[in-house]
């Protein structure tokens, strides 16, 4: 599937998860900050996802995925819930679609739904659609 | 002692339930799903239990990009109305880590909204 094509998709999920204008919709909208999203519609946005691209997001220990890769052990990324510093720096080169001085140090786990634009999804789509 | 605490909007939990009939099978557990189907208003008590979630997950500081699954985190009713926390899965890992022993939470809902109010206990 072409990129235009999962961009188009995301977009039209995200708008009717969301109830915003398309105008409003660019690729770095931040879907917390600049689309009004709550915790609750970004599983909204993850079920019309799952159902357009027939694909499975997964929902726990994300993290694991987005950080603890190439033999780094959780403790190296992760204390009591905020980033280390290579933490940060990993968390930097997955998520590079966000401001990079937004993934600091002591920044907390749970607050990162709060970076996600609409090119995070697309890429978690693509990520998804390449790995199924 | 740590708290949590949530505020859903019941029109939002039903806009969920008719959208994606997986929502209520992936947040909440056989129990919580018996207790809420049974009941007239059906919609304020899942956003009540969902609030409830949404409460233990900021009290214990961690959340489901840490593995907390939804259904860890059930609310059960007491013979005597109450309702009680319990806790499963990584919760239950995480409640040790934390030397969190029990959660006191505390339910309201009206037409429009949820509200839940958690407590985690510490050794």
């Amino acid at each position: 599937m072409e990129d235009k094509e999962i961009y188009e998709k995301v977009k039209e999920a995200i708008i009717e998860a969301l109830g915003v204008e398309s105008e409003e919709v660019e690729p770095n909208s931040v879907l917390f900050d600049d689309l009004g999203a709550e915790s609750l519609d970004l599983l909204d946005i993850v079920f019309r996802l799952e159902k357009t691209f027939d694909i499975k997001i997964p929902r726990g220990g994300i993290q694991q995925d987005m950080l603890v890769a190439e033999g780094i052990k959780e403790e190296d990324v992760v204390v009591d819930g905020a980033l280390t510093a290579l933490g940060a720096e990993k968390l930097r080169e997955r998520m590079s679609e966000v401001d990079k001085e937004k993934i600091h140090e002591g920044f907390r786990i749970d607050d990162i739904p709060t970076l996600f634009t609409v090119q995070t999804f697309v890429n978690i789509v693509k990520y998804q659609l390449e790995n199924k | 002692m740590t708290v949590g605490t949530d505020i859903t909007e019941v029109a939002r939990i039903k806009k969920m339930v008719q959208t994606h009939p997986q929502f209520i099978s992936t947040v909440f557990t056989e129990k919580e799903i018996a207790y809420c189907q049974g009941k007239r208003n059906k919609c304020q008590h899942f956003a009540a239990r969902f609030a409830a979630k949404e409460s233990v997950m900021k009290a214990v500081g961690r959340g489901w990009l840490q593995g907390i699954q939804w259904t860890d985190i059930e609310t059960v009713t007491l013979p005597t109305g109450e309702p009680k926390i319990e806790a499963h899965g990584t919760l239950k890992k995480v409640m040790k880590e934390k030397g969190i022993r029990s959660f006191a939470v505390s339910l309201s809902h009206c037409k429009e909204y949820a509200l839940a109010t958690v407590i985690a206990m510490q050794e």
